[in-house]
């Protein structure tokens, strides 16, 4: 069986004295120190806490730059052969033969770029924009 | 151990308080320095673990830590694409996807198999031997269009991943095939270009290391470090997409129409060497012409016929043995040796100079004047032409041809070989000398490489070949004078290209039949072919067509590969701005300017500061490209 001990008027925060100890007795100074340093303990970790969020959130869009980075590279090679594909005179020449129903004239008739007995005037700019609406 | 209770009658007011205060420290104590024990076991338990991870075995578990943390992602080099003289991309690579699995982590191979050869179209057995297999990685399909992987992987099976890769493509399909080559299904060149210029084509990988979390998510200010993959380098070729493109589409026609075997079109310009377009086309065994993956203007080596007449006539003129205007009696017949020699079509003996033998194509006349000119100072001629060893292309499987030295000839090696029998070259030798009639008398190199690009878009021209002199610049002349007269009045006709000045030679030879021998009238086969360039004056562009085994009457050269030199040279003039006699016209007015392409721009440009830079001595060697 355990006796159970009652120290008659012991209060909130009091020791039990019994004899063997000393009174602990701390200066207000002291405690503000100590109050002061468990705040600036307390507000360090916080703005730490805090900074290591931006840091991860920036990581985060670092990381999510750099595939959209890979994946435009890729896209943009995609888009560069497709534009070759388009341009290729092969192709050119089955859409005009298959889907347009174009057919290859007899004879081919070149243009030249001077016609023999051009008189090599220059032609004047024309006045105004004929292209304007406003222009009469 | 029971607690004894202390008898309270023994003891007095007060003194039973005191004595279970006592016990109690007593029992506390024993408690602390219980429970002490304990925290300083398992202390002791957590320190003896600290020493031996920190201590005894400490780089096991930091490379275990690092495992699971640092990761190591490969950059892929992107391998160089290949561009035509005007920069547009005749192939280069894009990325593909790959289907792989962990057949470890496949639940159900059957059935993962039936699903996935619906969505891959592959073979069914085939999906199901690699799914059931023990590695732990095979291919279930490389290179497959995205939405056959998305597809793939939206059927969610445990094991089956996707995974990107490098795809080699040819945007232009299979035109310049023979050119550009293949690589392997790793993009390793395995023919042609992708061959040669393997080295610099392929990149070297590059990898990122990562300290990463859970999900795969970077760990800020953790390790990080990244080594840029190098990709490879572009090749710019010699090549123009328009001019291989129409090459290729002529020289079909022309097969078909003619209903030979194959053909060959090679373009050049005469100055640099660099060829602008080269087809080569074939008749397949089901009797359909087809452009060739076989690039045989370099490897394939003929009897070329007439069109070396001018070869000899060159040396006929550069050892003064005659002039253009000297007349000599040609017969109809001539016997030398063993053979009788004859001319088609049939004449009386007649009196012909040195030009009208060579624009009549008269084999007895260029028989005689060759006897006068020697085997030794022929052999030497067509060698220094270039007859009988390979080019500077650099292109692999690239034939010498046949010029064997004048000493081991029979009698009648020397009028066989003076109208080009006996002898074999490739079309490209055949051209490269025409080119260097064209030059002045200079051979140029042939080459099909411009220089290279690197990632930053600057240019490293390729050194040229070494170019050599063959003929003085006045027999050069005369001799193209004389071709002239060949398409102007001669068997070259046909070849006429309006308002141009074509000098250039047709060639009718006989093919050596595969038993020996080169059979009897009605039973021949032959190879036709015209080699010429224009405008004669000024040459910018010569053209060789050889057309292998055409059938039926009409087979001589100047009937049917001339006509396909003419449809060529018209396009090739308007494609490299090219000025007729008539736009030449006082061209240097001010007030007149040539209409020029931004690629057309571009590319003066830079050979403006090619030409800069070579004559200030500041090119950069380009001894890797060769390499």
């Amino acid at each position: 069986m355990t006796a159970v001990l009652r120290h008659p008027r012991l209060g909130l925060g009091q020791r039990i004295d019994d004899g063997t100890t000393g009174r602990a007795t701390t200066s207000p100074a002291v405690r503000r120190a100590v109050a002061l340093a468990v705040f600036g303990f307390f507000a360090t970790l916080f703005a730490l806490a805090a900074f290591q969020s931006v840091v991860v959130s920036g990581q985060f869009e670092f990381d999510s730059l750099q595939r959209r980075l890979e994946d435009g590279r890729d896209r943009s090679q995609l888009l560069r052969a497709e534009v070759a594909r388009l341009e290729s005179p092969g192709r050119i020449l089955e859409v005009a033969g298959g889907r347009l129903g174009l057919v290859s004239p007899p004879t081919r008739l070149y243009l030249p770029s001077v016609v023999p007995g051009d008189p090599l005037i220059i032609l004047p700019p024309p006045v105004g924009d004929p292209f304007s609406r406003t222009y009469q | 151990m029971s607690r004894q209770p202390i008898a309270p009658a023994t003891l007095g007011r007060g003194a039973s308080t005191v004595v279970a205060v006592r016990q109690t420290r007593t029992r506390f104590r024993r408690r602390a320095i219980f429970v002490g024990l304990m925290l300083a076991t398992v202390a002791g338990l957590f320190g003896w673990r600290l020493a031996s991870l920190q201590l005894l075995e400490p780089d096991r578990y930091v490379a275990h830590g690092e495992a699971q943390r640092i990761k190591t992602l490969k950059l892929r080099a992107g391998r160089g694409a290949i561009v035509d003289r005007n920069g547009v991309d005749l192939v280069l690579s894009v990325p593909g996807q790959t289907m792989i699995a962990n057949p470890q982590r496949v639940e159900d191979p059957v059935r993962a198999a039936q699903a996935l050869a619906r969505v891959l179209g592959t073979d069914l057995e085939l999906l199901e031997r690699r799914l059931s297999s023990d590695k732990s990685f095979v291919y279930l399909g490389r290179q497959v269009d995205l939405e056959v992987a998305e597809a793939a992987v939206a059927l969610n099976i445990p094991g089956v991943y996707v995974n990107e890769e490098w795809e080699r493509i040819r945007p232009g399909g299979d035109s310049a095939l023979s050119i550009l080559g293949r690589t392997d299904i790793d993009s390793i060149g395995i023919s042609g270009m992708e061959l040669v210029y393997d080295g610099l084509l392929s990149g070297t990988d590059g990898e990122r290391v990562v300290e990463m979390g859970l999900g795969n998510a970077s760990i800020p200010g953790g390790e990080y470090s990244v080594q840029p993959a190098a990709d490879g380098r572009t090749l710019v070729l010699t090549l123009d997409r328009a001019l291989q493109f129409e090459a290729e589409q002529l020289l079909l026609e022309a097969v078909e129409a003619a209903g030979a075997n194959g053909g060959v079109l090679v373009a050049m310009h005469p100055d640099t060497g660099g060829i602008l377009a080269t087809a080569t086309v074939r008749r397949s065994s089901d009797g359909v012409v087809r452009i060739s993956s076989e690039h045989r203007a370099a490897t394939w080596a003929y009897e070329p016929g007439s069109i070396i007449k001018p070869l000899t006539v060159s040396a006929i003129l550069d050892r003064a043995v005659a002039a253009p205007d000297t007349v000599r009696q040609v017969p109809p017949r001539l016997d030398v040796h063993d053979a009788t020699f004859s001319d088609s079509p049939f004449h009386e003996t007649m009196d012909l100079t040195l030009a009208e033998i060579l624009r009549r194509s008269s084999n007895v006349g260029t028989i005689l004047w060759a006897q006068d000119l020697g085997a030794e100072a022929l052999h030497e001629q067509l060698r220094e032409f270039g007859l009988g060893s390979v080019t500077d292309l650099d292109f692999p499987g690239e034939a010498s041809g046949i010029l064997r030295p004048a000493g081991t000839w029979s009698g009648t090696s020397l009028p066989t070989i003076a109208i080009g029998q006996g002898v074999s070259t490739t079309p490209l030798q055949m051209l490269t000398a025409y080119a260097a009639l064209a030059n002045g008398g200079v051979r140029p190199a042939p080459t099909l490489v411009l220089g290279t690009r690197d990632d930053a878009g600057v240019f490293e021209p390729r050194r040229r070949g070494p170019a050599l002199r063959v003929l003085p610049v006045a027999v050069a002349q005369e001799v193209v004078g004389m071709m002239e007269q060949v398409v102007a009045s001669g068997t070259g006709t046909r070849a006429q290209v309006p308002g141009y000045r074509v000098a250039g030679k047709t060639g009718t030879a006989w093919k050596a039949m595969p038993t020996g021998g080169y059979g009897s009238r009605g039973n021949r086969s032959y190879v036709a072919s015209f080699a010429g360039f224009l405008p004669a004056e000024a040459p910018r562009l010569a053209v060789i067509v050889v057309i292998d085994e055409p059938s039926g009457d009409v087979y001589s050269g100047g009937r049917v590969a001339a006509p396909v030199f003419a449809e060529f040279a018209r396009f090739a003039a308007r494609q490299l701005r090219i000025p007729s006699a008539d736009e030449r016209v006082e061209s240097d007015r001010e007030g007149r300017v040539m209409a020029l392409t931004p690629a057309r721009q571009a590319i003066l440009r830079e050979a403006a500061e090619v030409s800069r830079l070579e004559q200030s001595g500041e090119m950069v060697a380009a001894s890797a490209i060769s390499g």
